[in-house]
């Protein structure tokens, strides 16, 4: 039986107090402030005082708590910010004039950039970038891949995109949502196999991060500015 | 103030967040009020900071032990009785990643980079249902913002005026983007050219 | 307070490594409730609400869900139903937490393609409460584990509560009560039922009722 070491016990006050402390700053900014995109943006604050308190307990467990606490705070960011710019354009087309008011604008402003190194490097540090992914595999792999995917869309400034492709990404990151849940299913039924459900999981996570880090980087490229 | 003109300014969906949010912050003073100290008898027990990385381990700081595919690694969970191979993630290297680690000694601040590995350990095998439950957030997430702005938000096949408009604007903006930056350019380089004469 | 007391004899358990979903009478009820309605939404078709302020006009008043969007709508609304089940049997705190995160995000989704921007408007707001929650939630959780040094509740129920237990259960019980919608935050989840689609709109208000339930017997099974 371990025990937790003195270093983590002397720390754990103050941890939990700088977490406390930014999470009452985080609210009480979130109490004052009038604008909607400010109370979405400022949630985030309070989520990182979520992270502190987590992560004060210093154990390997906390660690690993951290992660499904992350996922949370970004995936509800996600859903949040596309039913407030829905709410938006709802607004607007059930009365137009509403668009012209001076209030500031929810939607990017179209905008291109005409530079010569986008159209040429990012097909190479894409396909660098993927590969080093796959060859990471699991949660970092994922990230890596995911990241290369969302150069190379970025960089390609075309727009109307056709839905399939998106529709095709959304596929294989459902496909790949899948493989993990067998992968973690096979842990719990059959333990002898933990090999095989590891590389599932491994597997099915560098797809499911890719291609959802990937569907980000799509949705980002398409300007969302109706006028 | 009546409690009826209270109770109407509850009903505004507008001012909850606001009222969540100040209750939560003064509950959060409060809590600096409790006496608070770590309990030293927890599981999953991990060795103090820079320890592993001193005794120059190169899994360091994820270092448990175990030999892969022979040894199990020691891990201290709530349930030994329900892990039939605990630990055995945790000692498990890919063949690429015990390479990796054998020439540098930095391999562990990069060690969920091959499948196994200490984190995998707690989150596949004995809180694997935390993670199950956690990438299905995300994926219900994804199917909200995706439905939406495929369906909706950025469904423009109905307007292709607005698309060439749009285009249209895009394209001007840059130029005058283009022609701001070469009349500074211009301005520069003159007055460069007054002050090397 | 011990499982046995609050919830009757136990009747079994399901072992996923850490987490050790238990089965009492009690919750098993609830379980069981929860599942039958899922399958009733399953097979379900929605109404169709006529709106009351446009009778007397030329206008069309039918306010109709189309083919795609119930599609997507009873789709949450399963998961939904599944997840508030699962958030029933469930033994361990953070498991608990992370049901609850779920069901929050589910709720914010049946209602997402609706077309009045006044539940629009409520399900955002609920969405910046939901996002909020998570630090009371999984903080709170995080304050009992490193008051106890345990997750799991059969060992939590056999603990006393120190002042720091209870302060982490405080915090807990004000993300389930912003969570699940309950006053004096009820409004921005009220407004959300305001739209046609009514067995999938319920499932929003029954899985918070249930959760509710839930939430009161795992506080006193950490606090006594």
């Amino acid at each position: 039986m371990m025990y937790v070491p003195q270093a983590f016990i002397s720390m754990y006050l103050p941890a939990i107090y700088a977490g406390l402390i930014v999470g009452f700053i985080a609210t009480m900014a979130i109490a004052i402030k009038r604008e909607e995109l400010h109370i979405l943006i400022l949630t985030d604050l309070v989520g990182l005082a979520m992270i502190f308190v987590v992560s004060a307990v210093g154990t390997d467990l906390a660690e690993a708590l951290i992660l499904p606490g992350l996922v949370v705070e970004l995936a509800e960011t996600l859903a949040i910010s596309e039913i407030l710019i829905t709410r938006e354009m709802r607004k607007i087309e059930q009365d137009p004039r509403a668009n012209l008011k001076t209030s500031s604008s929810m939607f990017p402003q179209a905008f291109s950039l005409d530079m010569e190194i986008m159209t040429t490097a990012p097909n190479f540090i894409a396909l660098v970038l993927i590969g080093y992914g796959i060859f990471l595999t699991g949660f970092t792999g994922g990230a890596v891949a995911g990241g290369g995917i969302v150069l190379y869309a970025l960089s390609k400034k075309a727009r109307g995109l056709p839905v399939l492709i998106l529709d095709g990404v959304a596929g294989v990151s459902g496909i790949a949502w899948c493989l993990w849940i067998i992968g973690f299913l096979l842990f719990f039924v059959t333990p002898q196999y933990w090999l095989l459900a590891l590389f599932l999981a491994a597997c099915g996570l560098l797809l499911k991060v890719a291609s959802k880090v990937g569907l980000i980087g799509l949705l980002m490229r398409e300007d969302i500015d109706k006028e | 103030m009546r409690i009826g003109v209270l109770w109407n300014k509850l009903a505004d969906p507008k001012n909850v967040p606001r009222l969540f949010a100040f209750s939560l912050g003064v509950l959060l003073i409060i809590g600096l009020l409790v006496p608070i100290a770590l309990n030293p008898d927890q599981i999953y027990v991990r060795p103090a900071p820079q320890e592993q990385v001193d005794e120059g381990l190169a899994l360091a700081p994820y270092d448990r032990g175990g030999e892969p595919l022979k040894e199990a690694g020691v891990i201290d969970p709530q349930y030994p009785e329900n892990a039939a191979s605990l630990g055995m993630i945790t000692g498990y290297m890919s063949p690429i990643a015990q390479w990796i680690s054998s020439i540098s000694p930095y391999f562990g601040t990069s060690i969920y980079s091959s499948p196994g590995g200490l984190i995998d350990e707690i989150l596949y095998y004995t809180r694997g249902f935390d993670t199950i439950l956690e990438s299905s957030i995300l994926m219900m997430s994804f199917i909200i913002a995706s439905w939406l702005s495929i369906n909706y938000t950025m469904n423009r096949k109905n307007d292709e005026k607005e698309i060439k408009k749009d285009f249209k604007k895009a394209i001007n903006d840059s130029t005058q983007v283009a022609n701001e930056v070469k009349a500074n350019d211009a301005k520069a380089r003159s007055k460069q050219l007054r002050r090397d004469n | 307070m011990d499982i046995v007391t609050l919830g009757g004899n136990l009747l079994g358990t399901i072992p996923l490594g850490d987490i050790v979903l238990y089965l009492t009478p009690f919750n098993l009820f609830l379980f069981a409730v929860l599942l039958g309605f899922t399958a009733l939404i399953a097979f379900s078709k929605p109404e169709t609400q006529i709106e009351a302020a446009k009778f007397n006009t030329l206008g069309v008043a039918e306010v109709k869900v189309d083919e795609k969007e119930f599609k997507q709508r009873r789709f949450l609304s399963v998961i939904c139903g599944i997840a508030s089940a699962g958030a029933m049997i469930t033994g361990d705190l953070f498991n608990f937490t992370l049901f609850m995160a779920l069901v929050g995000i589910l709720n914010i989704g049946i209602v997402s393609a609706v077309k009045q921007t006044s539940v629009l408007n409520s399900a955002f707001n609920y969405g910046l409460i939901a996002m909020m929650c998570s630090l009371p939630l999984f903080g709170g959780a995080a304050i009992i584990l490193a008051a106890t040094g345990t997750l799991s509740l059969s060992v939590l129920s056999q603990m006393s509560a120190s002042p720091m237990v209870v302060f982490g259960a405080i915090l807990m019980l004000i993300g389930i009560l912003g969570e699940s919608g309950v006053a004096p935050f009820f409004a921005s989840k009220a407004e959300m039922f305001r739209t046609p689609g009514s067995p999938f709109i319920v499932i929003i208000h029954l899985s918070s009722l249930f959760i509710i339930v839930r939430a009161v017997e795992i506080l006193l099974l950490v606090l006594w």
